[in-house]
């Protein structure tokens, strides 16, 4: 175990230098640079400084060997765009944002996604069965873009029961301006409802056909003893395994959803940065997004091994 | 006499009524694999609504921008923000161009920028499959290195960042969706052509002297597009939805241009006053991707023998 954990996080480590460096260099294609247009209309003497305030002037290589120097010690770099904002600066105040609509859609979504699959699994072949799968069927098929813009126009444009857009801030951060939550909350849920009521569904009914199944039913056991204790518990690996994948998702996949309500955390910032062609930001924010995501990636495969015993520890990880 | 009568002759065995060759004759014609499939798909009823939806919808972006004879892309501000009508079947725009046919030009370009996308990656993904399978050891070793680092990325971060480098333009977009996409198509045919090689029908046919050709044409291509049509299909609709979403958030085409994205952002502009402008190409966009997860699910059932119950 130790052996493995070690292989995996020095591969973590390469992978995180491949993905700095490619981008590095991937940036510096883009044609132009940001400081065009704020120098554009500086007298000569003042470009001057200020390419060398952002240390623009010296050759790339030496700039590639600074910034990966900073990015080891903590410093993701400084915005082009606008002075003194910095990767570490903004992104103490935009991930809580994130983190409370990552948590916030996870938490509804997956809980409603396995009572539905629940419900699926134990009334199979009704209505409410059939119900579900097409429920199911709709919230995968419909683009959260397009059910963001659905909720935001019925329930705050026309009838007026939550605010369009925003996000608390302040000492509500975490707890209160529940009203602020509510749409995106819904908007994002919805995808996970989906997958874990599929998911929890097929895997129950494969758990329903066992032969222990049939056992405790002869012992007398009521249904819902059987359910609780016997399938639901052998069917959640699946949806233990599943559970990390989702939050990694989760990272990159609120884009949409805070663009749509304006909501001030790190996925709408990434865009901004990346329309501003704010090089520095957008650096630092794909190695730092690439970290969080491997270090989650990394929790999957170490879970995996200690959830279900079953599974040997991969000499060459298939991922 | 009595012994004679125990006696049995061969010709007491005859065959009464038919001739061998009668009895040997399969009276069902054989099918093949895809007659096969396609009876099964012809049984699902979703998956053939799922079919024949696709088929109106890819007429209609073909002739739909044509139907209504006006002009989409320069403005009429007599006629702007004007809701649906016998005149403009979804209205106008807000700076009064025909809904109708822009809404049916918006999809004929996501639609064909998801088919590009798709082509692109199955052809990447399968050369590189082929090719990590084909040479193995260290150059396996290697390239399933280079996929582990794509994939230990967020795909939509990767897709943001190509589309910055290269710009707003179509071919950005092509290479910035297909980027991350292909490594999926490429482990599968890795895998599937690496157990094709071990497999006895293979080795029985090198041993019969096959060329290499035959094998690949007879033994892998047939195995691996039932593979590659599952991929598409669900490759389709993500890619359809991905150009959408970065077109709306301004990172994908952009407004001179027209695709569904645009057009969602650009309804998402006036839709406190206007819903109609929005409604349309979402909804239109949700159809596209409707249709082709549905009829992806029904293919899935009909290809995959052994998926069946």
């Amino acid at each position: 175990m130790t052996k493995y954990i070690i292989r995996r996080l020095v591969e973590m480590a390469l992978t995180l230098f491949i993905i700095a460096t490619a981008t590095f260099f991937l940036l510096e294609a883009v044609p132009g640079d940001p400081l065009t247009q704020r120098a554009d209309r500086l007298p000569e003497q003042s470009r001057a400084a200020l390419y060398e305030r952002y240390g623009l002037d010296r050759p790339v290589m030496e700039r590639y060997l600074t910034q990966m120097n900073n990015m080891l010690h903590g410093d993701f770099g400084e915005s082009f765009v606008y002075a003194g904002q910095t990767v570490s600066g903004l992104l103490k105040d935009r991930l809580p944002v994130s983190a409370r609509l990552g948590i916030q859609q996870m938490l509804l979504g997956v809980s409603v996604g396995l009572l539905l699959g629940i419900l699926a699994a134990t009334h199979a072949r009704s209505p409410i069965d059939y119900a579900v799968v097409g429920l199911s069927v709709l919230l995968i098929s419909v683009p959260h873009l397009v059910f963001g813009l659905l909720l935001q126009k019925v329930f705050a444009g026309t009838l007026k029961w939550f605010p369009t857009i925003g996000w608390p801030t302040g000492k509500d951060l975490w707890l209160g301006g529940w009203k602020y939550t509510v749409l995106p909350t819904l908007t994002g849920c919805f995808s996970y409802i989906a997958t874990y009521a599929r998911l929890l569904k097929t895997s129950m009914l494969d758990v329903i056909n066992q032969d222990y199944v049939l056992t405790a039913e002869s012992k007398g056991l009521s249904r819902g003893a059987i359910v609780r204790r016997h399938i639901l518990r052998n069917s959640f690996i699946p949806v233990m395994t599943q559970l990390p994948m989702s939050v990694a998702m989760c990272i990159t996949g609120s884009f949409f959803i805070e663009s749509i309500f304006s909501i001030p955390g790190i996925g709408q910032y990434y865009v901004t940065a990346v329309q501003n062609q704010d090089l520095s930001i957008v650096l630092g924010e794909t190695v730092l997004l690439a970290l969080l995501y491997i270090v989650v990636l990394f929790i999957t495969d170490v879970l995996y091994v200690v959830v279900d015993p079953r599974i040997s520890m991969p000499g060459t990880s298939s991922r | 006499m009595q012994e004679k009568e125990k006696q049995l002759t061969p010709d007491q065995f005859e065959t009464v009524g038919y001739t061998m060759e009668e009895a040997n004759k399969i009276d069902r014609p054989t099918i093949s694999y895809w007659q096969d499939a396609w009876r099964r798909l012809r049984k699902n009823p979703v998956a053939m609504a799922a079919l024949v939806v696709l088929i109106v919808l890819v007429i209609l972006v073909i002739v739909g921008p044509n139907l209504r004879g006006y002009d989409y892309v320069n403005m009429n501000v007599t006629e702007k923000n004007l809701g649906s009508s016998t005149k403009y079947w979804f209205g106008t725009d807000s700076l009064g161009r025909d809904l109708f046919s822009r809404v049916w030009v918006g999809a004929r370009a996501s639609i064909l920028i998801a088919l590009v996308a798709t082509t692109l990656k199955l052809v990447v993904g399968t050369l590189y499959g082929s090719v990590m399978a084909h040479f193995g050891g260290w150059v396996d070793e290697l390239l399933m290195r280079v996929i582990e680092v794509i994939n230990s990325l967020p795909s939509l971060l990767v897709t943001i960042l190509i589309m910055m480098v290269l710009g707003n333009n179509l071919f950005a977009l092509f290479v910035a969706l297909s980027i991350t996409a292909w490594c999926n198509t490429a482990r599968q045919t890795r895998g599937m052509i690496k157990q094709l090689k071990e497999s006895e029908y293979v080795y029985a046919a090198e041993v019969l002297g096959a060329s290499p050709l035959h094998i690949i044409l007879k033994h892998y291509v047939p195995n691996m597009l039932s593979i590659l049509l599952l991929d598409a299909s669900t490759a389709i609709p993500a890619f359809i939805f991905t150009e959408a979403g970065l077109s709306f958030l301004g990172i994908g085409l952009t407004s001179p241009e027209i695709s569904l994205g645009v057009l969602i952002s650009q309804g998402q502009q006036t839709m406190d006053f206007y819903p109609s402008q929005l409604f349309y190409p979402c909804a239109v966009l949700c159809i596209i991707v409707m249709a082709f997860n549905l009829l992806g699910d029904g293919l899935r059932d009909a290809l995959d023998p052994r998926l069946r119950k």
